[in-house]
């Protein structure tokens, strides 16, 4: 495959996904409101009329044939509103949607790791099929219901020939709708053949479209709207019809008339109509107006996807960044060289100051770049927490808290597999069996899974929550044991009982589900998000739910950070975890016996961990008064940072140290990162939870 | 074409009798630089740059030969004291080589950046045993100038 074709096919792989995610989540809004709206009517036939398009152009038929299909059956909803689906099929509308939308997502997984397509396609069309003979009885029960009121009949069933009519020949006013079978293909051709067949009985007739033996464009429309051909008598119909019953793949014909001029349509439609509207209404009516309303709104819709995005290969963004650092560096060598001191450049000040606030922005814009809101990953759960519920008969929502918060794309691509596996976990086991078994918790009968994100300092917390039944520590150990992963006659903790779930090969279900039991669960989660430095801790209680808690580092993540100085070095303390900063008197400073130091804040005390001592520094300030005191808060930690001087606060890049710098465990010290300030000198980034520890281990 | 070859082959020839080194034999280039009086080399290749004059960010709980971090055009990169892994004084200067350990990019700081040498790969001789002090080394040679280098191991310098 030559490169030109793997970039078009690159473009197709990334428009269909990002289609398909769009479809799923109209789907699972729609089904919440139990209907569709007009927008995401259109919306759907977009999709669908665009993956179409584009699965032909790459000639993957399974995918273009489904869509298709649903795209006919959005026709019918878009042309009549979504009342043509009555209540008791719209379950079977959206699961069959729904699973129209995996099928897709298998077929592209399929063409990504280039195996061979299904060929089987034809239980998915056939339920499209079927729904799309259900709805359309349904719009056609009024009209067949009153065949004997005129204007009603002939507004479902009869108007809309006028405009088929208006194309052919007044002359040729009797004509003949045939429709070929479904998928059958090159249906041009076959309308040639059926010409054939019906010149043996009568030769004298015009077809709409023409030219189909030479025009194979027109295979579409006919596979779409059927074929016309027209007669100059309804004798000469007639003698025809056999020739059309015998032809090859006609799935239904029917007459139909021409219009006269309005009176003769009055006098006509009793007798005309009614027979044909009690047979097949909608594909008539759904013909005429299809040749002219799926052309303008497609092409709009396409037109705005294309120019709100582009797709970048990613290495391109981190060498963007990278040359933009340099920049920023650069530019502040130049402007502060040390030639300039003492001169007096009026202009050049000017300039440098622009050039100052231009570089700025070009690094905060291509920072940007790289980052992507957690929407996307969390959104999908919506659809497991969707299909899972209906599995179990569990019902349950989902709840996504801080889904705009942003992180790498790495980091986003790697999470999603763990929180899927989780999600899923507290639907199978999390959740309890019965509602009434909630109910005598004193629980809500709908189970809740609350997903959310947050940024803590120089880390991404991704909370997985259940208010399901919690993990049973007793069966837990119990099974650890039997799996000789605990020794029997050992206490263990709590914590050290949930994490035997992340063990390899630890699976407390005893039957294999569908969703997980497998005993991949958890240790594959650990691996996942270990591979992208985080790590994964459960906390769970009896009765009351469980926890799964993600902590990945923002490598390269943006942050907000304050900034403090000690001796002549700086940190970054994330905003996030400051309380105030505060000057005290040195005999505010509450003394205990062990050296150790505390202030009163608001009726409390905090102790003063010296940021200089801690790290062993040879400069800054040892006298109280003359520095800062910064009250941080983060988990259940709550202290005073003792620095020199509060220098402002500041959007910073998170980089991680380098790997023989976290050799020597300064993680365990608080330093969780660096970050490179606008002049070019680095900033340590300080974890607040882990300075408070170090204080606390170390007798300094 | 037959006679173009003749006349390439003789030049190098003469080169070869110039600098008194036969063809055959393979060599390497190396970085020599100073550090306490003693004379070491590092394979070229794994020379990334040479560094003077930039400011390290100090830090803290880390092995007092580990001077701290320096930004090098975005990337942070560590910066050892070699007088100091190998326990000898400190001095204050700074000139540094980044190197490229495994990927690892580390700043050595040294006395002084010597000249680069070719030095035959059969001319680099085992340390003796005994000499425990000079665990970092892991060949040495005599350069044409007459001193002796001392061949750098680099990964030793970082695991030990």
């Amino acid at each position: 495959m030559g490169s030109g074709n793997d970039s078009i096919l690159d473009m197709y792989l990334y428009e269909t996904n990002t289609l398909l995610e769009q479809l799923d989540g109209i789907l699972l809004a729609a089904e919440e409101a139990d209907t569709f709206s007009e927008d995401s009517v259109n919306e759907i036939f977009r999709i669908m009329h665009t993956i179409k398009g584009s699965s032909a152009m790459m000639e993957f038929n399974s995918l273009m044939t489904v869509a298709h299909r649903i795209e006919d059956l959005f026709f019918l909803v878009r042309e009549k509103s979504m009342d043509v689906v009555p209540e008791q099929t719209r379950p079977e509308l959206f699961d069959m949607l729904f699973q129209a939308v995996d099928f897709f997502r298998g077929e592209i997984e399929k063409v990504e790791n280039e195996e061979p397509l299904s060929q089987s396609i034809d239980h998915i069309v056939n339920k499209i099929n079927s729904l799309i003979d259900k709805i359309q009885g349904n719009s056609s029960a009024p009209a067949a219901n009153n065949p004997a009121e005129p204007e009603s009949a002939a507004a479902a069933g009869e108007a809309p020939a006028p405009a088929t009519a208006d194309a052919v020949n007044q002359d040729y006013p009797y004509g003949i709708h045939v429709f070929f079978d479904e998928g059958s293909g090159m249906e041009n051709l076959r309308a040639f053949m059926l010409l054939n067949g019906i010149k043996d009985y009568c030769g004298d007739f015009v077809s709409s479209p023409e030219n189909v033996e030479t025009d194979p464009s027109t295979s579409d429309h006919i596979a779409d709207h059927g074929f016309l051909v027209w007669f100059r008598t309804a004798e000469e119909r007639d003698s025809v019809i056999p020739a059309v019953q015998n032809g090859g793949s006609v799935r239904e014909y029917q007459p139909v008339d021409a219009a006269r001029p309005a009176p003769a349509v009055h006098e006509e439609a009793p007798k005309a109509s009614a027979p044909v509207a009690r047979e097949e209404a909608p594909p008539k009516a759904s013909a005429p107006a299809a040749k002219a309303a799926p052309a303008p709104a497609p092409a709009a819709g396409q037109q705005h996807a294309k120019e709100s995005l582009i797709s970048v290969n990613l290495s391109k963004l981190d060498q963007l960044l990278a040359v933009v650092s340099e920049i920023v560096i650069t530019e502040s060598m130049v402007t502060a060289s040390p030639d300039l001191k003492g001169l007096r450049l009026d202009n050049f000040t000017k300039s440098a100051r622009d050039l100052r606030k231009l570089t700025d922005d070009l690094q905060d814009v291509s920072m940007s770049l790289r980052m992507v809101p957690v929407s996307g990953t969390f959104q999908k759960m919506n659809r497991i927490v969707r299909d899972m519920s209906k599995k179990l008969g569990k019902r349950a929502k989902l709840t996504l808290i801080g889904e705009d918060t942003e992180v790498d794309k790495t980091i986003v691509d790697a999470i999603g597999d763990p929180i899927m596996h989780i999600v899923r976990n507290s639907m199978d086991h999390g959740l309890e069996e019965n509602e009434a078994d909630r109910i005598a918790a004193g629980k809500d009968p709908v189970g809740e899974v609350i997903l959310s994100a947050r940024h803590t300092g120089s880390e991404v917390i991704i909370e997985i929550k259940d208010d399901g039944q919690g993990v049973d520590t007793q069966a837990v150990l119990n099974k650890a044991i039997r799996q000789g992963l605990a020794a029997p006659d050992h206490d263990y903790s709590q914590k050290e009982i949930l994490n035997f779930l992340m063990m390899p090969g630890f699976s407390t279900n005893t039957e294999v589900t569908e969703y997980s039991g497998r005993g991949v669960g958890m240790d594959v989660v650990k691996k996942n998000v270990a591979d992208v430095g985080g790590t994964v801790t459960i906390s769970s209680e009896w009765g009351k739910g469980m926890t799964t808690t993600l902590k990945i580092p923002l490598t390269m993540a943006i942050m907000d950070g304050m900034e403090v100085s000690v001796g002549n070095s700086m940190f970054t303390i994330p905003i996030n975890s400051i309380q105030s900063s505060l000057k005290v008197a040195a005999k505010d400073v509450i003394h205990d016996p062990a050296q150790g130091e505390m202030v009163k804040i608001r009726d409390n005390f905090y102790p003063i961990i010296r940021a200089k001592e801690l790290f062993q520094m040879e400069q800054g300030c040892d006298n109280i008064e003359e520095g800062i005191l910064m009250w941080v808060e983060s988990g259940e930690h709550s202290y005073c940072l003792f620095v020199d001087e509060l220098l402002g606060e500041q959007q910073i890049v998170v980089k991680p140290l380098p790997n023989y710098i976290n050799g020597f465990g300064v993680k365990n010290y608080g330093i969780n990162g660096c970050s490179i300030l606008g002049d070019g000198s680095i900033s340590i980034i300080l974890d607040v939870v882990n300075v408070y520890t170090a204080a606390h281990s170390s007798v300094y | 074409m037959q006679q173009t070859e003749e006349v390439l082959f003789a030049t190098e020839d003469q080169v070869d009798e110039y600098t008194g080194q036969p063809t055959e034999i393979q060599a390497e280039k190396y970085l020599i630089f100073s550090s306490d009086g003693l004379m070491y080399g590092i394979k070229a290749e794994q020379v990334k740059d040479i560094i003077t004059d930039y400011s390290i960010t100090y830090l803290p709980q880390v092995p007092s030969y580990v001077k701290g971090v320096i930004n090098l055009r975005g990337q942070i990169i560590p910066i050892i004291d070699i007088r100091l892994r190998l326990g000898k004084m400190p001095q204050d200067n700074f000139c540094g080589i980044v190197v490229d350990v495994d990927g690892n990019m580390v700043g050595i700081l040294v006395d002084m950046v010597e000249q680069m040498v070719d030095v035959p790969l059969d001319s680099i001789l085992p340390v003796p045993t005994n000499s425990t002090s000079q665990a970092m080394v892991s060949g040495m040679c005599t350069l044409p100038d007459g001193n002796t280098m001392l061949e750098l191991d680099c990964e030793l310098l970082l695991h030990d």
